[in-house]
């Protein structure tokens, strides 16, 4: 064999290699141990901030560091769940005004692509929330522990993209349009 | 100018506490039987924020009122007045300066309890001074409505006897304390 023969057959088996070990590196499917994971939300109401929980949702996870082309998120979130340590609060943000609940029990996230960060990853998704679809991106760290995994991250929306705030509450004044997400999820393998 | 005279008046600066803390405490009723007359939404919230920024805004007052008090006493009662006005005095001016901490104080332990943090009109957020609680928070709101009644009720004394002062005893107790009048001869 020539060297130059040698060199090529070189990159033709390791090229194989590459692609066998990627394929075998899908991203792996996780689900989010509900009494462990959070899914808050801090908003700004009269100068002061104030937080929330959603304590009811689902989170089906598929996700691979190596593999973001198949890493998929898919979050439903239970509304009525919401607890933000006022009842006065919590009825107002489910009311027809806010949230509405009645009519939207539930709001959506699914990815559509991830990109690789300086400190984590980020991801384009969609979220339906009170009969409005938008993007809202999430940036998130992700930390694998054995057969499970910890997501922690953030977002940032308006919640008057989604119609969150009709009547009195369009008003920015004393309630604030922005509204930030924080979950911290810790993952378990899929059945 | 000189923040004491010596011709019995208040200083200005006892003055301009006294009338500033007054106008606002005003305000704070008003504010507070606004808000509690409508129901849960923006307008409910916006006119409890402010409640809430005026409270904060007279708890800062009263510190320095307090500490300014404490260095620079008040002019002596005019004399004639009986022990038990004596007594009366010092008690009405006594309370008012409790109350003066004592509303504020429990109106954001009030807010923090039903984890309302308190911004003062936007600029800070005061810090919350016990967590969430359903039950501290209608125990508190009994006591801050109960230390509002107080409160009202003494002004009322206070006003009457300040009245009482000046057009029964026509001493200068009134005068001393207004601005722009003239010390009364005596």
């Amino acid at each position: 064999m020539t060297k130059r023969f040698r060199m090529a057959f070189t990159r033709l088996l390791s090229l194989c290699l590459a692609t066998a070990l990627g394929g075998a590196a899908g991203a792996a499917g996780f689900t989010a141990d509900p009494s462990q994971s959070r899914l808050e939300f801090t908003g700004v109401q009269a100068g002061a901030a104030f937080k929330g929980v959603f304590h009811k949702f689902t989170a089906a996870i598929d996700f691979a560091p190596d593999a973001l082309a198949s890493s998929h998120f898919d979050v439903q979130i239970d509304l009525s769940s919401v607890d933000s340590m006022d009842k006065d609060r919590d009825t107002t943000i489910r009311g027809a005004d806010i949230l509405d609940v009645a009519r939207f029990p539930t709001a959506h996230y699914v990815t559509r692509g991830f990109t690789k960060t300086a400190t984590g990853y980020s991801a384009v998704g969609a979220l339906t929330l009170r009969g409005v679809t938008k993007d809202v991106p999430i940036d998130f760290q992700f930390t694998q522990s054995g057969a499970g995994a910890k997501l922690e991250g953030s977002a940032q929306l308006k919640r008057l993209d989604f119609g969150a705030g009709q009547g009195d509450w369009k008003s920015t004044e004393w309630v604030a349009d922005a509204v930030k997400i924080s979950f911290s999820l810790i993952l378990k393998p899929r059945s | 100018m000189p923040t004491r005279l010596s011709s019995g008046r208040y200083s200005a600066v006892a003055q301009a506490f006294h009338w500033i803390i007054a106008a606002l405490i005003v305000t704070q009723f008003v504010l507070a039987n606004l808000a509690l007359d409508l129901p849960l939404g923006v307008h409910k919230l916006a006119l409890f924020a402010r409640h809430k920024s005026v409270g904060m805004t007279i708890l800062m007052l009263a510190v320095l009122r307090l500490a300014w008090r404490l260095k620079n006493p008040a002019p002596p009662l005019p004399p004639g007045m009986s022990p038990l006005e004596r007594l009366l005095a010092r008690a009405t001016h006594t309370a008012f300066y409790v109350l003066l901490f004592a509303m504020p104080v429990t109106g954001l332990l009030m807010s923090s309890a039903k984890n309302y943090s308190v911004s003062w009109f936007g600029l800070f957020t005061w810090p919350n001074l016990i967590g969430q609680n359903e039950a501290a928070f209608e125990a508190l709101r009994t006591t801050h409505d109960w230390l509002s009644y107080v409160l009202f009720a003494i002004a009322v004394l206070h006003i009457l006897a300040a009245l009482k002062h000046h057009f029964w005893n026509k001493d200068d107790v009134l005068l001393r304390m207004l601005p722009l009048a003239k010390r009364r001869k005596l």
